[in-house]
This record gives C-alpha cells, structure tokens and sequence, in this order.
C-alpha cells in the first residue's frame, strides 16, 4: 500500500515537473520584452504624470517590482532594446522618478506658499472691508450730526483714526510685499507665476482694489484738516514707492500674460487717487494759512505751493526793509512761528513722503526767513531824539550865556 | 601535330584555373546570423512584410498559397546562427525554414508541426536551435533547419 502511494507520488511529481518544465518552456521571448516594455511605459507614464506625493506613493515599489520580475530576462531586453539596455531602462526611470519628485517637492511647497498668499489676502481683505464699513458708518453719523459741534468734533476724530488704523493696516500689507517679492529672482517668478495660476485673486488685483478705495475715501472724505489730507498724500507716496520697487516683479509674476497693460492700469489708479487727494489738499492748506493770518498766493501743486510761499516770505522780507513798522514784525513772528511749530514741526515728515515739499526746499524757506527776520525787528529813534534834545539844551544854555553877557 | 595542340589546350586550361585560383578567395568562418528575438511582423496590403530592424523586405503571398490561406495578422520571423530564416503564423501548420540568395529567399525545409494549425506561434533563438512554442496548446518544438530535433 506504502509502496503504491510512493509510486503515485513520484508519477505525479513527474507529471508536475513536466507541465512546470512546459510552462517555462512556453514563454515567448518576444511577449516577455513586450511586457516589459508595455510595464516600463505604464510606469513613464505614471512617473511623468504624478502631480501630488500620492501619485508617487508605491511608485519606487513599482519601479523595484519591475527590476527584480525582468532582471533574469535581462538578455533578452537587452538584445531587444539594443542599442538601449535594460539597466540603462531602469535607470532611466529612477532618474525621471527622482525628477518627479523633486518638481513635486517644489510644486507643493509652491501650493503651500500660495494657500498661505490667498489666506493673507482673505484675511487682509476682511480687514479692509471691516474698516469700510466703519468708516461708512462714522462719515454717515459726521453728516447726521453737522447740528451739535462736539459731538462731530469727536466723530471726526475716531474717522481720523479710522483713517490712521487703514493706512497702518496698508502699510503692513505692502511691506509684507515688499519683504516676499523685492530680492525674487527671475526662476522663482516663474514658478510662482505658474502655481499663480490657481488664484482667485492675486496681490496686484488686490492692491487695485485698495487704490480704488483709497480714492473713493479721498473723495467722499469731507471736514478733515490739512494734517489728515497730507498724510493721504503720505500714504501715496509710500504706494506709489512701493510699488516702483515691486510693480514689475509683481506684474510678471501674478500677471504674467499682460504685465505691461497691468502696470499702466496700477499707475492710472495710483494718478487718479493723487489727483483726489490733491484737489482737497490745496484747498485745506491754503485754508489752514489764511485761518493763521498768512494770505498765500493761489497753488494748485507742490511746486506752485512752494513758489507761494517763496514770494510771501521773500514779499514780506522786502517790506520789512522798506518799512521796518512793529506791524511787519508782528507779520514776522506769526509766520516763523506758524512755520516752525506746525508745518514743519507737525507736518514736516508728511510733507516730505507726501513729496509736497523735499527736505532743500523746507530749507530754503528757513535761509529766506532768517534774513526776512534780520530786518524785521524795528529800529529805535530814542537816541536820535535824545541827541535832540541834548542839542537844543546846549544850544539853550548857549543863547542864555550870550544873552547876560550883553 | 595533335600533340601541341593538345598541350596548348591543356595550358589554356592550366592558364584558366590559375586565374581562378587568383581572384576572391577570402572566407570568414564561424558567422553567427542568430537574431536574439524574434521579429513579428504585419504584412500590408500587398502582403509585404518589412522588418526595419534587421533589414528584410519580402512578399508572403507563396506562403499564404502554400498554406492555403488568404491572409494572415502576423508573420513570425526568426534566423538561426547558420543564416536561415524560419516563418510561420498563426494558423500555419508548418515552419518554413529559407536560405538567402541573390535577392530571393529559397525555400531549405518545410516542417510539419501540426495538422490542426498553429494557435499562438512564437521562436525562441535557444543555443543551437531554434524554439518554436505555441502558446495555445502548451506544445513546444525544437527546430534547426533541418527538421525537428
């Protein structure tokens, strides 16, 4: 029975040798390079098609499983493949999966930069709009309340520092753009350029908007001093600073299929919210000087504005030598003073970004005034009249000496 | 007077073989033709097959007859290291084996491996013959130009 049960093991041993040796032996050589070849290009294809890390996961896997499942056929591929190699195949393919994930790699940091672009932007853009609509909410209450003066005063000053907070806010804003985009080289440009793609909004889009709003509050703004005007023209300047530093890395980078018409459309904004600005400036400025008793010639411009205030100080210096009178004198010190304490000393830094006035102009001004206050001061007739009066004594006491003698 | 002119007879024809004996002789020995893998080949509309790869242009259409078939998908090319060509198909009950020759291939052997024609054909070169397997029926064929092994 033993023995039976041995014999029929061993036939069927024999018979599973010879059906595993006729399966070996009906392998086509040509079907095996044509699956290799047909798996290599599924792989290329996969590797070369990856955009995220999960695209690669179990790809080296793959890339192994393909290397181990034909190595023992690499004669065959080779021959097949000639001039190319197997080896040179497999190669080949780790390279491009190193590629791959490499431009992965650089890709999702780029997605991580432009989440983190579109959450600032968000949250910027909320911000801006909650000013807004304090801002509405107090110019509304400003022109309900024009009845009682105290309570406007006080309206006036939390819509200053509304306005004050906004730029504060902006400033910000920009010098994060400035810090990102200032020193970006060309090749990161475009890279961002392309993960740019995918934004809703973008920085230049959002630094439009903000331009837009600048001079619609320039506009509607209505009561403010000189002092709130000049620092809108403060906040231009810085705008308009920034954006010749960064305007065309931004434009290139965020619209890169029309940086040039982007850049002109910035520029016209950044014109028209200046033009705002000014129409309420010049007029504010001329108001606050003539509220100080200094009656400027008309300006419409910064260098109109400094001519004006040229030919009052040169005028009125002129006058002081002709007349020397107390009344210019008193001329002199209200204008030295009303120069030095307010527009120089409270307005000066705004003048300066606002470019109302540049640094050598101001100090123009003050040679000008130092020698309009050289001949200010009047002179004193007291010794001309007590040389006089010593005169007339003498030649009193003269007359009366002559006078007894004969 | 026959006698010289059998001796310059006889001379002509020494003359004749030197001169022979003088020209091309040059022999390269131990050529291996084998070609690693087998070409698959789809004949076009006038039933022409071309293998760029090894360079071979030729019309099936004697083979089709030979066969009996009118047309076939693919022909399967393979040489062995002697230079011969061996072709079959899908279908075909026999592998036609081919020696070159001056702008034509002659036919050497007509093997018969089936009554049934062949399912799916395909050559392996192997050391010293060639390996015909159809993967239809499991059958496997050792062949060199001669016949089976």
């Amino acid at each position: 029975m033993k023995k039976t049960i041995n014999q029929s093991l061993s036939i069927l041993a024999a018979l599973l040798f010879v059906v595993s040796s006729t399966v070996v032996a009906q392998q086509s050589d040509y079907q095996i390079q044509q699956d290799f070849r047909a798996e290599y290009s599924e792989l290329v294809n996969r590797v070369d098609n990856a955009v995220s890390s999960e695209d690669l996961e179990g790809l080296n896997a793959d890339i192994d499983g393909l290397e181990a499942d034909y190595s023992e056929y690499s004669n065959i591929i080779d021959a097949a493949l000639y001039p190319e190699t197997f080896s040179d195949k497999i190669s080949d393919l780790r390279s491009r999966y190193a590629a791959s994930e490499q431009n992965i790699s650089v890709i999702e940091q780029l997605n991580e930069r432009i989440r983190g672009l579109m959450e600032e932007l968000d949250q910027f853009r909320d911000q801006m709009a909650n000013l807004d609509e304090e801002q509405a909410d107090l110019k509304q209450q400003l022109d309900r309340s024009s009845a009682n003066e105290r309570r406007q005063a006080a309206l006036i000053r939390q819509y200053r520092q509304n306005l004050e907070q906004r730029d504060a806010f902006v400033t910000e804003f920009l010098e994060n753009l400035l810090t990102k985009y200032q020193s970006m080289d060309a090749s990161t440009q475009s890279e961002i350029a392309d993960a740019a793609e995918r934004l809703e909004d973008n920085p230049v889009e959002v630094l439009k908007t903000i331009i837009s709003e600048y001079t619609s509050t320039a506009d509607q703004s209505s009561d403010l001093t000189s002092a709130d005007y000049l620092a809108m023209r403060a906040q231009h300047g810085y705008f308009a600073d920034v954006w010749d530093r960064i305007g065309d890395r931004l434009t290139n980078t965020f619209t890169p299929d029309s940086p040039v018409q982007e850049r002109q459309e910035v520029s016209d904004l950044l014109a028209a919210w200046q033009a705002s600005v000014d129409i309420k400036l010049w007029d504010a400025l001329s108001t606050s000087f003539n509220q100080n008793g200094i009656e400027l010639g008309s300006f419409t411009s910064s260098d109109t504005f400094f001519d004006a205030l040229g030919i009052y100080v040169r005028d009125a210096a002129e006058a002081a030598v002709e007349l020397n009178s107390e009344e210019d004198y008193e001329t002199y010190r209200n204008f030295a003073n009303y120069w030095n304490s307010t527009v120089k000393g409270q307005w000066g830094e705004l003048l300066i970004e606002g470019n109302v006035l540049t640094t050598s102009q101001m100090a123009e001004v003050d040679v000008q005034l130092g020698t309009w206050g050289e001949n200010a001061p009047p002179t004193s007739n007291l010794m001309f009249i007590l040389f006089l009066i010593s005169l007339a004594v003498i030649l009193g006491l003269v007359v009366l000496l002559v006078t007894k003698k004969s | 007077m026959a006698k010289p002119t059998i001796t310059t007879l006889a001379m002509c024809v020494a003359i004749l073989f030197g001169a022979a004996a003088c020209g091309p002789s040059l022999v390269i020995q131990n050529v291996d033709y084998s070609q690693p893998i087998e070409s698959v080949l789809s004949p076009d509309s006038n039933n022409e097959v071309h293998d760029q790869r090894y360079a071979i242009k030729f019309n099936v259409s004697n083979l089709l007859e030979e066969e009996g078939s009118s047309s076939v998908d693919q022909i399967r090319l393979i040489r062995n290291n002697a230079g011969y060509y061996f072709v079959t198909a899908a279908g075909f009950n026999n592998v036609y084996v081919f020696e070159t020759d001056e702008g034509e291939l002659k036919l050497k052997n007509k093997i018969e491996i089936t009554g049934q024609g062949l399912g799916q054909p395909a050559f392996n070169q192997r050391d010293n013959y060639i390996e015909l397997v159809d993967r239809a029926s499991g059958n496997t064929y050792n062949l060199n130009h001669e016949g089976r092994n």
